[in-house]
């Protein structure tokens, strides 16, 4: 019942974070020295076409009046029409989640599935050489700019090793010999639900370069935290205890210390799933993945406010729920946390 | 033991993943390309989309590139007449041909696209001096103009001229968003077969096309949208891709060095040009204005932001087309003849502050602004901010409010359709209340009588309409309102494995796929 109600009053309080978020982004989208009805039209309108449509789209009507209209369409689920693509914002955001959760989740399970290893490994190996390889390992992880790694790994395994493809999602040329068939959006489970294998290939292959320059900050950041906390896990007596009873280490290690490590490190995966988010932007835009990142650096370019406006709606519902769900699982996970 | 066997099976599943794309054959064309789609409306259109509208669509004419035998070419028309005034045009359509939709090329199909062009298009400024448009019969189309222009250019241009099917015609007068879905309708040899936003373009041959098709012809054309010009090099390189339309201009020494591709340098009617605000000080002062074109490093800039792919510029009208002249006069980088007029203009530099913008997205202007920057403070002594905002919000700044905008106000420049006198003269040097593109504010009775003359005249008397347009760039470069950089050309690279790719200038933005073949 508690987790119920406090659900309930975050999702609340998770209210008024996105009307607060909606106003500050309004208003900033506004206020840049820019006419969205020359936008809407392209750079060659005419001065009539754009006083048309600034009447058309009521533009020319008093900030406050704008806002309210906005609201009242969102709370219909319109979040308008894009500037640039003319089509529904809510459409296009829609039609690219399939391919950046595709991305995201890969890359997040690549994170952990490395990162954890690394970073119990490092703890147990804690001062030696190993542990400062996997350290350095991880500050590189973390550091290193994504635009820079993507295009490495495109010109080392793309193009001198060609293992990988370069960009892109799927070999486009496979609708014509081997066509997928749109069940979730998600190419790899559309694929292999219907046995697709040859395309099921090409977009596993597709997805790998992308994933992986997307997971490096994961990687680093989870491996350090988790060796952080298991180095301190390790310090304890019950830990002492259960090596004095003879317990395998591996037990002890993934099984007793590990579950209770991993509680800080649960944050950051959330905080680093939202984080990745804004990584996806120069993923996408470098290997042309046709996902919201895509999207949103276009929309940034063309100054195209309705897209820009669902967009950033968009990502701050996901990390407020994102978090929500970080400290659901930390409450279920760890009974000393309080939900008061 | 269990773990090595989990390794060696991950391992096995990753090398059998491993593969290289298909092998080439005439299924289909793959190209990467930065061209977006703004609309799918051929007559709204006025962007990038050329691309696609040019496969699609059809105009009457086309317009040649420089060199070729003839400067029009027939397409949905076979021949036309002018009248002795130049008013009236006679233009018979092609027999047989048919829109994607199946429907009938007729003059009313004709006369109904150019009419809706005229009414809505961005580009509806071409259509100026066309009055009317008669349907004399089912295959024979007359024009009525105002004044004599010279209209096959204009039929042939990129924008606001295509000819569109009758059947979407009406659907589009039902719902004026009809195309929007993805949606065409034209004669030309590709269909529209696929659309998804941001991402892809795929056109598919048009059966009864009425040019035929022959072996070696691609039966699709699959257009990834690539933004970046880096990945778009890295899709050629790897094979992943046969054209890409945008690379680097870095990398093009590499291609040439490659002899599995083909390297073409094309000059294009791109140009480039900084607008001086006359309305401020001391911009208003012609001296100072003439020291600063005498202090832009031309050369230097062709060489670094260019890589040697261009030209400088004769005033604001690109190599390459009506009315480009040699006798219009250049300005040279000359430190000793700026500091002259320097001097004689009177303005304490120490004292004059420049603001400088130029449009964020375009990495040519990125290039050049910080050159322009070290010269004019090296030659003149002035101080120079530049800033770098969106062109949008560039163009915005600008007309606000003249008196307050930036000094100075790089931009990229190309004609509508193959007559600069009446696009690049007229929208960026002719005075008018409200400009639009006259971002200098620049103000001279001269220049627009002639211009205005020149166009009225240059349908049926050209020579006398160059003369007039000659002397009025003249006057123009000579006073010097804005800054005339450069003409900048492009480069292809194209695998040897096709034949008959080919660059029109007077088509910037679009590529005649079905003029590609596979190489035999």
């Amino acid at each position: 019942m508690r987790k119920l109600e406090y659900t309930l009053r975050r999702l609340l309080l998770s209210l008024g974070v996105l009307i607060g978020m909606t106003i500050v982004t309004f208003v900033l989208t506004r206020v840049v020295p820019s006419n969205p009805a020359a936008l809407y039209l392209g750079q060659r309108a005419r001065p009539e076409q754009i006083e048309a449509i600034t009447q058309e789209l009521g533009l020319d009507d008093p900030l406050p009046v704008q806002y309210i209209r906005y609201m009242n369409d969102l709370l219909h689920g319109d979040l308008g029409d894009s500037l640039a693509t003319k089509r529904p914002v809510t459409k296009e955001i829609l039609s690219r989640i399939p391919a950046t959760a595709e991305l995201l989740v890969t890359a997040i399970v690549i994170a952990i599935s490395v990162g954890i290893p690394l970073g119990v490994f490092s703890a147990q190996l804690h001062g030696k050489p190993a542990d400062v390889g996997v350290r350095t390992v991880s500050i590189i992880g973390v550091s290193i700019p994504q635009f820079w790694l993507g295009l490495i790994l495109q010109l080392v395994f793309g193009l001198w090793v060609g293992l990988f493809p370069i960009a892109g999602r799927v070999d486009s040329t496979l609708r014509f010999s081997s066509p997928i068939e749109d069940i979730t959006g998600l190419f790899v489970l559309d694929t292999f639900i219907t046995g697709n294998w040859i395309a099921f290939k090409d977009v596993s292959l597709h997805l790998i370069l992308p994933a992986i320059t997307l997971a490096a900050y994961p990687i680093g950041l989870i491996a350090r935290m988790t060796r952080a906390t298991m180095i301190e896990v390790l310090g304890q007596n019950y830990i002492r205890t259960a090596e004095a009873y003879g317990i395998a280490r591996r037990m002890i290690v993934y099984v007793y210390a590990l579950k209770n490590a991993i509680i800080p490190t649960l944050t950051v995966i959330g905080l680093t799933f939202a984080y990745s988010l804004t990584g996806a932007f120069y993923v996408e835009i470098i290997f042309n993945w046709p996902g919201l990142g895509l999207f949103t650096a276009r929309s940034f370019l063309n100054l195209d406010f309705p897209a820009i406006m669902g967009i950033t709606l968009f990502g701050a519902t996901g990390y407020i729920i994102i978090n929500l769900l970080i400290d659901l699982l930390q409450a279920y996970l760890d009974p000393r946390v309080s939900l008061d | 033991m269990k773990s090595k066997v989990m390794l060696i099976i991950v391992l096995a599943l990753l090398l059998a993943l491993v593969g290289t794309s298909a092998a080439q054959s005439t299924t289909v064309l793959r190209v990467a390309s930065t061209a977006g789609v703004t609309t799918w409306d051929p007559a709204l259109s006025f962007s990038t989309e050329a691309l696609y509208m040019a496969n699609i669509y059809e105009t009457l004419v086309r317009v040649n590139a420089p060199g070729a035998d003839s400067e029009i070419s027939p397409v949905l028309a076979t021949d036309w007449s002018s009248s002795e005034d130049g008013l009236t045009w006679t233009f018979n359509l092609r027999e047989g041909v048919l829109f994607h939709d199946g429907a009938p090329l007729t003059a009313d199909a004709v006369k109904r696209s150019i009419d809706r062009a005229k009414a809505i298009s961005g580009a509806s400024f071409i259509w100026l001096p066309l009055e009317s448009i008669d349907v004399v019969d089912d295959l024979t189309v007359q024009f009525n103009l105002s004044y004599p222009a010279p209209l096959p250019l204009i039929l042939g241009s990129t924008y606001a001229a295509w000819i569109v099917s009758p059947t979407a015609l009406d659907a589009v007068d039902a719902d004026e968003t009809y195309f929007e879905a993805g949606v065409a309708a034209g004669t030309g040899p590709y269909m529209l077969a696929d659309y998804t936003p941001d991402a892809e373009v795929v056109l598919a041959q048009h059966p009864d096309y009425w040019g035929g098709w022959s072996d070696g012809q691609f039966e699709n054309i699959l257009i990834s949208i690539v933004a970046d010009a880096v990945t778009q090099e890295q899709l050629l390189r790897g094979g992943e891709v046969d054209l890409a339309l945008r690379m680097p201009p870095s990398s093009y020494q590499s291609f040439v060095d490659d002899e599995a591709y083909n390297v073409a340098t094309e000059t294009t009617l791109f140009n480039y040009v900084g607008f001086l605000n006359v309305l401020r000080a001391p911009l208003d002062n012609q001296a100072f204005r003439q020291a600063l074109s005498y202090s832009v490093p031309y050369e230097d800039m062709i060489a670094v932001a260019v890589e040697g792919l261009g030209t400088q510029a004769r005033g604001p009208v690109p190599d390459g087309v009506f009315p480009f002249s040699e006798d219009v006069p250049q300005y040279s980088f000359d430190p000793d003849v700026a500091q002259r007029l320097l001097e004689e203009s009177g303005v304490d530099p120490s004292t004059v502050t420049l603001r400088m913008t130029y449009a964020a997205e375009n990495t040519i202007e990125e290039s050049m602004a910080p050159l322009l920057k070290d010269a004019w403070e090296e030659t003149l002594g002035i101080t120079v901010e530049v800033e770098a905002i969106l062109f949008g919000q560039q163009w915005q700044e600008a007309k606000a409010d003249p008196a307050a905008a930036q000094d100075i106000f790089l931009l990229l420049y190309w004609p509508t359709y193959s007559d600069a006198g009446s696009d690049n003269l007229l929208s960026m040097f002719r005075s008018s209340e409200a400009p639009f593109f006259n971002l200098s504010y620049w103000a001279n009775e001269t220049f627009d009588t002639l211009v205005d003359d020149a166009i009225v005249i240059s349908g049926t008397d050209p020579d006398a309409a160059q003369a007039m347009y000659t002397e009025a760039m003249t006057l123009l470069v000579e006073d010097a309102p804005g800054l005339f950089f450069m003409d900048v050309g492009t480069w292809y690279a194209v695998p040897t494995y096709l034949d008959g790719f080919a660059y029109n200038l007077n088509y910037p933005f679009s590529i005649d796929f079905y003029a590609i073949t596979l190489a035999q």
